[in-house]
């Protein structure tokens, strides 16, 4: 009992023993992000398929290989949408009231980019679709005032949101057609199943005033284009399973398609290359370049990993470089900075590989980010 | 809205139906649905009229069983249900994405019915992907890409997939 209780003593004593050499710390402060985002940062999406209730969005420094920061965004996540000026981060999101059961509620969460906490919400009809992510699902129109949220349940529509004002605005029917793809300050584009696209024309309100229908451009049977268009400019590039770009200007209003080119000479497509993946293009506009994840590989490969990204001048319509990965590869985007750096991760094995886009180096990886990571983008 | 959801979940079908390579699976499906009482899904299950069941080979918990050329998940038989059938507590999305799967014991060509289930979170066992005439989500009935829970009367909340022979896949005359 006796030897208990000095025991005791000691361990009672011990913290005013640390005391008196060292001066306890203050509560851990919640770090602030800067202003002024880096442009070598770069936001990874995580729809954490085994766990599909918690998506997560991780916040990356390219330059150090930090992670800074992450958001929590619901059920079924498929991406962020950032505006231009980063003054906000919005964030289409589902929830459930019992977790996986009962009343679902979809929102635009608004988000502060340096505190990371939530800013606001706007309430969206209940049908947002739930879908392997692309950049292609929610998005904003050219002068960032009006978000698109693409529908399907399997009804297919879209909603809009007035982002300054924080407000849902309408819901629209467009039978037949999918995706959502900006097309000016009041217009956007949606894909069709029959090769086509329809063009939606909104006013200041952010209220439809007319939709068209554009005949199709490419065959949706035999070679389709994939999901993850990327914008160059005021043209849309789409690129198909067989590796042929088809280019939609949408310049003058209503859009145009143009000539169609080929990522692949005969011999490269003897050979079976294939672009491939879950973001597999991306553009770097200042140097009009087109980077494309490629592989070899047989018919029905179009999700496929690469480990090769494959450069092309957009305006001389050639490829100008290649790049060999480090490892196998889902998605790859670029910084928009004249000194780009090059991101790469695969859905299967969730590191983050950071390159010297010009020169193809790797000049960094960074281990657990995430679980499922599928889209990334650059502020 | 519920108005609009009907008016447009028809239209999307419908041009689903004639924009498809094989738009004649999708008129197939409508035929076998027969007298149903609502004959408009291309890819709607037929419980009372289908074939008599093939013949089987192969491992249905392993991703290279042959009805899983198109499938995209985790595979029911690996967490409670059956190829088949779905785990317990689970309700089955009526709706879904089809394929064609040829069966090395007959060598003939099914149509696959994927029919998700749902109510609970992703089992988590025994993930496949295989994309044999997978299409692009602008073409929903062939796109296995979209978590078909959202046609279910539990919501998007997705645990499995399963493979059903809905017929044979004939070919065009």
């Amino acid at each position: 009992m006796l030897r208990k209780l000095i025991f005791l003593s000691w361990v009672l004593l011990l913290p005013l023993a640390g005391q008196a050499e060292v001066k306890p710390e203050s509560l851990p402060p919640t770090v602030v992000l800067p202003a002024e985002p880096n442009p070598h940062w770069v936001w990874v999406n995580d729809i954490v398929f085994h766990h599909m209730v918690d998506g997560k969005a991780y916040l990356v420094d390219g330059d150090s290989g930090r992670f800074l920061g992450m958001l929590s965004t619901g059920m079924g996540f498929v991406g962020l949408v950032l505006p231009s000026d980063y003054a906000q981060i919005y964030s289409p999101e589902t929830y459930f009231s019992r977790g996986t059961r009962g009343k679902r509620t979809d929102v635009i969460t608004f988000y502060d980019p340096q505190t990371l906490m939530p800013s606001g919400e706007v309430v969206i009809p209940p049908k947002r679709f739930a879908a392997m992510p692309t950049n292609n699902y929610s998005v904003l129109t050219d002068d960032d005032r009006f978000l698109i949220i693409y529908n399907f349940t399997p009804a297919q529509s879209v909603s809009i949101v007035d982002v300054q004002e924080r407000r849902f605005i309408a819901e629209t029917e467009t039978a037949g057609c999918s995706l959502a793809l900006p097309s000016g300050e009041r217009s956007f584009m949606m894909l069709c199943g029959n090769g086509g696209l329809m063009t939606v024309s909104l006013n200041d309100k952010g209220e439809v005033t007319d939709k068209q229908r554009i005949k199709p451009f490419f065959d949706p049977q035999n070679d389709p284009v994939t999901e993850k268009a990327v914008r160059w400019g005021n043209t849309w590039i789409f690129v198909s399973f067989d590796g042929y770009v088809y280019p939609v200007d949408v310049s003058g209003g209503q859009p145009v398609p143009g000539k169609r080119w080929s990522l692949f000479t005969e011999s490269e497509r003897k050979a079976g290359w294939k672009p491939g993946g879950i973001q597999h293009l991306a553009v770097h506009e200042s140097s009009n370049s087109l980077y494309a994840l490629v592989h070899q590989g047989g018919k029905d490969t179009h999700k496929d990993p690469g480990q090769d990204v494959w450069v092309y001048d957009l305006k001389a319509q050639q490829q100008v470089r290649k790049i060999k990965l480090d490892k196998l590869s889902t998605s790859i985007q670029i910084s928009k900075d004249d000194a780009p750096l090059m991101f790469s991760i695969f859905i299967g094995n969730p590191t983050l590989d950071i390159y010297d886009a010009v020169r193809g180096d790797l000049l960094r990886s960074v281990d657990e980010i995430g679980f499922t990571p599928t889209i990334m983008q650059t502020p | 809205m519920k108005w609009l959801d009907r008016f447009s979940e028809r239209s999307a079908r419908s041009v689903a139906r004639q924009s498809s390579r094989r738009g004649f699976i999708a008129r197939v499906g409508t035929m076998i649905l027969g007298g149903a009482a609502i004959p408009l899904l291309p890819v709607a299950r037929a419980s009372n009229n289908r074939p008599d069941a093939p013949a089987e080979s192969g491992d249905p918990r392993s991703c290279d069983y042959w009805r899983y050329c198109a499938i995209d998940g985790f595979l029911c038989d690996c967490c409670g249900g059956t190829y088949n059938s779905c785990p317990p507590g689970t309700t089955v999305s009526p709706i879904t994405w089809i394929g064609t799967c040829t069966n090395p014991v007959d060598g003939k060509d099914y149509i696959i019915s994927y029919n998700d289930c749902c109510g609970k979170s992703s089992c988590g066992r025994c993930l496949c992907n295989r994309n044999e005439g997978d299409k692009p989500v602008y073409q929903p009935p062939l796109s296995n890409d979209i978590n078909w829970c959202a046609g279910s009367s539990v919501d998007t909340p997705y645990n499995c997939s399963t493979a059903v022979v809905l017929g044979l896949a004939v070919a065009e005359s």
